[in-house]
C-alpha cells in the first residue's frame, strides 16, 4: 500500500447558477455595457399544450372516421361588427413579420402559401410589399406605432386590420430592426436614413389610452365601411383586465400573444422575463371574453409557441378561434434556429436583407410553408375526430384533461385520473 | 354653398355625407358641429369644407385632398396620418396634433398641446401660438414651425425632418439625438411661401431649426447617474414623456 493512490480529479461540466450561457452573457455586459439583443425569443422551457392530453371518444360518444368522414376546418373571424370577416380554410393564421426582419424572397413566399392553402398572412411592421399582397390569399395589415409605410392605401389593401399594443416577445417594446438589415431599399420605405439601428416608436401617437382606442376604431370603420375586422394584438400580461377593454373599445377580436413568441430581434431580458406564456393566457382570456357576454361574436386568435396540430386543436378547445405562427413557418422554411434573426446573416435567407444571402432561401419554400399548414390541419382534424368532433370549432374544454398538477393549476382543466381542479375551476363542476 | 346642421348625426353619418356633397360642390359649410370627433374622416377629392364652430378628436384624420376650415378649437389627434389637403384651425388644438401626418398642411393660428407631430412623415405642421412637451419625437420627415414658446423636450430622436423655432431657449429644451442649426437660405423661402400663402406677418430670420444628428444615428442612455454630472451637465436626459 505504499504506493501512491492517484486520486481522480472531478471537473464540474456545469455548474447550476454560473453556466456557460450566464457567464457569456456577463463577459457581453462587461465589454458593452449594453444588455444582449438577438432573435428567435425566449429559449427558457414554458408550460406548453403537451401538458394537456385531449381525451378520446368510446362508448360515452362516438368516435368520427379520420379518413371518410369530414370535419370542418373553415374559420370566420372577425364577424362581431364587420360585414366581411375574415374567412379563411384552416385556423392557422401567418403572424406579422415585418419587411425588414425577413427578405423580400421568404415574404413572398409565406404570401405564397396563404393562396396553396387558403389562409391569411399579417404584414408586420414597416409596410405592405406590394410582392406580398399580390401573393397572398387574405391580407391582414398591422397598424403599428411606427406607421412605417402605412397609409390609407394600406387599409384599401387589408382583409383584416391589426392594431399592435405589444409584442409577446418584447412586451413594452416594438420593433427592433439593426443596421446590417436597413438596406437602401428598407430605409425609404420606413423614411429612416440608412443602416441605423433602429428602435421604433413603442405607441401609439394617435392613441394614448383605452377611450381614444374606442375613437380610433370607430375612425377605422367609417374608413373600412364596417366592412373588414379590426383586432388588436396584445402581449400576455394582464391579460384578464386587458382583453375586457379589448371587448370595451369596440374591436372584432384579439390576438393573445404568449411570452415565448418569436421575434426577429428583442432585447434578451424582455423575451425572458416578461410576460405570461401562451397556455395561462388563452385560459385567462376566454374567461374574460366569457365573463363579458361576447364568446360568440368576439374573435380570439392566440400565438406563441404554436408547433402542430396537436396545439392547434388544444388552443381551440381551450377557447381560441385560430391560432397564429411565426418561427413555426419560418422553420418550415429551413430556419435552423441559430437565433442570428437580429445580425441579417440569416444562412438560409429568410432574415436577411443580403441578397447572397437571399437567394440561399429553398425555392419551394411556399410550398413547403403550405405543406406544413396542411400536416397541422390534419393533425388537428386526426385529434378533433378522434374526440367525436365533425368541426374542429367543436373542441371544448371538456374534451382535455390536465397531464400535470402545474397545468392542472394554471388552467383549470381537470387533472388525469382525477375529477378535481386544483384551482379556480374553468367551466367544470 | 350647400350647409349642413349637425343634429343628431354620428360622425360616420355626417362622414358619409360630407363624401357625397364634396363631389358636387366646391364649398360646404357645417353649422352646429357640436364638438364632434372624428369629423372629417378619409375626405378625398377637392373642396372647401367650413365648420363653423369647435370639433371633437381626431378631426380629418386621413384627410386626402379637401380643405378643413374649423372656426373653433379642436380636440386632441387633429389631422392624424393626413396625406393630402389642408386643415386650418382657427383657434387651439388639442395634444397630439398631426400625429403621422404624411403631406399637406396643419395650421393651428392658437396654441397647440404636448406631442404635436408625433412620429410624422411629411406636411407641413404650423402652429402660430405655444406648443406644449415632445414637439415632434421621432418624426420621419415633414417640417414644423412654431412661432411661439415651447415645451421641453423638442425633436426627441428624429429621424428625419426640421422643426423651425423662435423659442430663444430652445438649446435648453431639445431633446437626445438632435441639434439647433441656423434655418438655411431654401428653408427661408420655403417658409416665406407658406407665411404669405396663410397671411401670417412673422419675420423668417430669426428661426432656428431643430434636426436630426447627421449620423442618423441615435444614441440611448438607459441608466444615468447624475452624482458625478457637474451643475452644466445636459438637462434633457431627465424629462419624462
Ligand atoms: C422574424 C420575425 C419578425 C416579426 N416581426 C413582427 C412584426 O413586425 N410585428 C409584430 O407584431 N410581430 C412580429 N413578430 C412576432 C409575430 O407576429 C408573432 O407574434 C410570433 O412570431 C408568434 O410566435 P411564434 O414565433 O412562436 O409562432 C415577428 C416574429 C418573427 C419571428
Amino acid at each position: 500500500m505504499d504506493k501512491a493512490v492517484k486520486i481522480p480529479k472531478v471537473t464540474i461540466a456545469q455548474h447550476g447558477v454560473w453556466t456557460k450561457e450566464t457567464r457569456q452573457e456577463i463577459n457581453h455586459k462587461a465589454v458593452t455595457g449594453q444588455h444582449r439583443v438577438r432573435g428567435m425569443g425566449a429559449i427558457t422551457r414554458f408550460p406548453n399544450f403537451d401538458d394537456l392530453t385531449v381525451l378520446p371518444a368510446q362508448l360515452s360518444r362516438l368516435s368520427v372516421d379520420t379518413y371518410r368522414e369530414s370535419c370542418v376546418t373553415k374559420t370566420s373571424l372577425g364577424s362581431r361588427f364587420a360585414s366581411k370577416p375574415l374567412e379563411i380554410e384552416t385556423p392557422i393564421m401567418i403572424s406579422g413579420m415585418s419587411y425588414g426582419a425577413l427578405g423580400k424572397e421568404a415574404k413572398t413566399a409565406l404570401a405564397k402559401s396563404t393562396q396553396i392553402v387558403g389562409t391569411s398572412i399579417n404584414n408586420g411592421e414597416g409596410g405592405l410589399l406590394p410582392e406580398e399582397r399580390d401573393n397572398s390569399y387574405k391580407q391582414v395589415v398591422q397598424i403599428l406605432p411606427s406607421r412605417f409605410g402605412f397609409s390609407l392605401e394600406s387599409i384599401e389593401a387589408a382583409d383584416a386590420l391589426e392594431i399592435i399594443c405589444g409584442i409577446g416577445a418584447k412586451p413594452g417594446l416594438t420593433g427592433h430592426l439593426l443596421g446590417n438589415k436597413i438596406t437602401k431599399e428598407i430605409a425609404e420605405l420606413r423614411q429612416i436614413p440608412e443602416g441605423i439601428d433602429l428602435y421604433s416608436h413603442p405607441r401609439h401617437g394617435d392613441i394614448f389610452g383605452p377611450d381614444d382606442m374606442v375613437l380610433k376604431i370607430k375612425e377605422l370603420r367609417d374608413i373600412t365601411n364596417f366592412e373588414i375586422p379590426i383586432f388588436l394584438k396584445i402581449a400576455a400580461g394582464r391579460v384578464t383586465e386587458d382583453v375586457k377593454i379589448a371587448v370595451k373599445t369596440g374591436a372584432d377580436g384579439v390576438v393573445v400573444d404568449g411570452c415565448q413568441a418569436g421575434t426577429g430581434a428583442a432585447p434578451v431580458v424582455a423575451s425572458k422575463n416578461l410576460g405570461i406564456p401562451t397556455l395561462p393566457a388563452l385560459v385567462q382570456a376566454t374567461r374574460a371574453i366569457e365573463d363579458m357576454g361576447v364568446k360568440d361574436e368576439f374573435s380570439l386568435i392566440v400565438s406563441g409557441g404554436i408547433r402542430d396540430g396537436a396545439d392547434v386543436a388544444k388552443a381551440l378547445a381551450l377557447g381560441a378561434d385560430a391560432v397564429a405562427i411565426g418561427t413555426g413557418a419560418n422553420i418550415a422554411m429551413g430556419c435552423i434556429s441559430c437565433q442570428k434573426c437580429h445580425e441579417g446573416v440569416c444562412p438560409v435567407g429568410i432574415c436577411t436583407q443580403d441578397p447572397e444571402l437571399r437567394e440561399k432561401l429553398v425555392d419551394d419554400a411556399a410550398q413547403r410553408v403550405a405543406n406544413y399548414i396542411t400536416a397541422m390541419t390534419n393533425e388537428a382534424i386526426i385529434i378533433a375526430k378522434a374526440a367525436g368532433k365533425t368541426k374542429l370549432s367543436n373542441l371544448e374544454r371538456e374534451d382535455i384533461r390536465s397531464m400535470t398538477l402545474e397545468a392542472c393549476a394554471m388552467t383549470g382543466i381537470p387533472l388525469i385520473g382525477t375529477n378535481f381542479t386544483f384551482t379556480e375551476p374553468f367551466g367544470f363542476f | 354653398m350647400e350647409s349642413l346642421t349637425i343634429t343628431d348625426q354620428t360622425s360616420v353619418e355626417v362622414n358619409q355625407m360630407l363624401r357625397r356633397l364634396i363631389k358636387e360642390h366646391d364649398e360646404l359649410r357645417i353649422e352646429n358641429p357640436h364638438s364632434i370627433h372624428n369629423l372629417g374622416t378619409a375626405l378625398k377629392g377637392k373642396c372647401k369644407v367650413t365648420i363653423n364652430g369647435s370639433t371633437g378628436y381626431f378631426t380629418g384624420g386621413f384627410l386626402a385632398g379637401p380643405t378643413l376650415e374649423i372656426l373653433g378649437n379642436t380636440g386632441w389627434y387633429t389631422g392624424d396620418n393626413m396625406s393630402d389637403g389642408e386643415i386650418i384651425v382657427h383657434k387651439s388644438t388639442g395634444s397630439n396634433c398631426a400625429p403621422s401626418m404624411m403631406g399637406g398642411t396643419l395650421l393651428v393660428r392658437g396654441n397647440s398641446g404636448s406631442r404635436l407631430g408625433f412620429g410624422m412623415k411629411g406636411g407641413d405642421l404650423i402652429v402660430c401660438g405655444d406648443a406644449g412637451r415632445w414637439a415632434g419625437y421621432m418624426t420621419l420627415g415633414g417640417r414644423i414651425i412654431i412661432l411661439g414658446k415651447m415645451g421641453p423636450v423638442i425633436g426627441e430622436s428624429m429621424y428625419k425632418g426640421v422643426i423651425h423655432t423662435v423659442d430663444p431657449d430652445v438649446e435648453s429644451k431639445i431633446g437626445n439625438n438632435v441639434r439647433v442649426v441656423n434655418i438655411t437660405e431654401s428653408e427661408k423661402q420655403a417658409v416665406t411661401a407658406l407665411f404669405e400663402k396663410y397671411q401670417i406677418d412673422h419675420p423668417v430670420d430669426q428661426f432656428k431649426s431643430v434636426i436630426p444628428l447627421e449620423s442618423g444615428r441615435h444614441k440611448y442612455t438607459l441608466f444615468n447617474p447624475t452624482h458625478r454630472q457637474s451643475s452644466d451637465a445636459n438637462v434633457n436626459l431627465h424629462h419624462k414623456i
